[in-house]
């Protein structure tokens, strides 16, 4: 019998945050406890953390508890932020994105869920809920979704948005894995062109 | 996993979109951080879509940050370092209760070993490529055991189990494990036609997290997590934690 000590990593070194991402500042006083610092991220992530869950979750009140945890995870995880690894909002989008996903598969199988309709990326005006005003991003964003073919929209959607796995798109639209996997991975090729992947 | 090198470099996009079953998922996972093609992908891929994302934005409910304030001012940061150094139990088993495990790459892991146990590396690397090579056999399984609904405080943690018969060979994951009472450790256990073999008793490091790459001569019926005398028993005598059956 022995005591063995496994594992190894690195640490979020504060010096490689990237000091062009503004909200790098504040996740790393968050970091320290800082309370305050965490309500000003707050409440720039907040829009875009509840709005991409709801987006996924479609239960507002579910929606909530869900976007509370991501911001308590936030907060825990702050001093492990690593800059290296993406910008503050896209480790948030990330960790949002995930979370609503987990909310979903684990609420019903996945399979079980109705083939809703297939939704624009981009949310309609008349939605009912309120809508912060960030016009250039859902411009930029819709431009870029009229680039792709509707094929690898219609998967790309039904994966980020419906929550499907690649396999359960490939069931939905009645195609070949493979195809679905090539269709996504062209997409985000096609969109990550358009709108960059380095924000 | 020869023939799966070629398909694993495509699955990038499908990642960055939480589109992956979870075998799949612990396989890219387990991948990506040593390629670096997959690595820029996947920056890359979750940079587009937190864009994406951006353009969802709705005004949240005015509750909302209340709630989230209230919570955060009661709950403890994790520390900056990930596990990296042996700490001394005393304080690895006060910060077990305040650290759910969260971060899969970060596998940090003590092993009390009895019975037959192979162990096999213990850094992230060594853990990753026993799991890949699991996932890569064709018979590879991933099973998640279900908490039993006495375990106790609330949030028992996650357990998961990927093995393969004909390569003999799991991969446990735990994450959030909360701390075993005094005297008394987590085991977990091999059922086949029947028999619960005892695999090895597991416990978690600082964050509730647990990694252990283990051998196995049997195909399991089902995974069983006890809770047992420090030590561990040769029969299972306490308390299912955890139980899944194949």
């Amino acid at each position: 019998m022995g005591v063995l000590r496994l594992g190894r990593t690195t640490r979020a070194d504060a010096a490689q945050v990237d000091v062009s991402d503004p909200l790098g500042g504040l996740l790393r006083q968050a970091g320290r406890g800082d309370q305050e610092a965490f309500a000003q991220l707050y409440d720039e992530l907040a829009p875009m953390v509840v709005g991409v869950v709801l987006r996924v979750v479609r239960d507002p009140s579910q929606s909530e508890e869900v976007a509370q945890e991501v911001f308590v995870e936030l907060w825990r995880l702050a001093a492990r932020y690593d800059g290296t690894k993406g910008s503050v909002g896209s480790w948030a989008a990330t960790m949002a994105h995930r979370r609503a996903i987990d909310r979903v598969r684990s609420e019903q199988s996945a399979r079980n869920r109705v083939a809703r309709e297939v939704s624009n990326l981009v949310p309609d005006h008349d939605d009912v809920v309120e809508r912060v005003e960030t016009t250039l991003d859902q411009g930029r964003v819709r431009r870029a979704l009229d680039m792709l073919s509707p094929l690898q929209r219609e998967a790309l959607e039904l994966a980020y948005f419906g929550g499907h796995t690649y396999r359960e798109v490939a069931v939905l639209l009645d195609v070949a894995e493979g195809t679905v996997k090539t269709r996504i991975r062209d997409g985000m090729i096609r969109l990550r062109d358009e709108l960059g992947g380095a924000q | 996993m020869s023939s799966n090198d070629i398909d694993i470099h495509h699955l990038g996009a499908a990642y960055a979109l939480d589109a992956l079953d979870d075998r799949e998922r612990m396989a890219f996972e387990a991948h990506y951080p040593s390629c670096e093609v997959c690595r820029a992908d996947v920056l890359a891929f979750r940079a587009t879509l937190s864009q994406v994302a951006a353009a969802q934005s709705i005004l949240p409910s005015p509750t909302l940050k209340g709630r989230v304030m209230a919570e955060i001012a009661q709950t403890r940061q994790l520390s900056p370092l990930l596990p990296d150094r042996v700490t001394d139990l005393a304080e690895r088993r006060r910060r077990q209760r305040t650290m759910g495990g969260f971060l899969a790459a970060a596998a940090a892991v003590v092993l009390v070993i009895s019975g037959a146990l192979v162990l096999r590396g213990g850094d992230p690397p060594a853990y990753a490529e026993a799991l890949a090579e699991v996932l890569g056999q064709p018979d590879a399984r991933v099973l998640t055991l279900d908490a039993g609904d006495s375990s106790a405080a609330g949030d028992g943690g996650a357990v998961k189990v990927a093995w393969s018969s004909t390569g003999e060979m799991a991969v446990l994951i735990a994450d959030g494990l909360p701390e075993a009472p005094d005297g008394a450790a987590y085991e977990l256990w091999l059922i086949a036609d029947g028999v619960p073999q005892p695999m090895n008793v597991l416990e978690a490091a600082a964050d509730g997290q647990l990694r252990v790459v283990l051998e196995i001569d049997d195909s399991p019926d089902s995974w069983g997590v006890t809770i047992e005398p420090v030590g561990g028993s040769a029969a299972p005598t306490g308390e299912i934690l955890f139980l899944g059956t194949v």
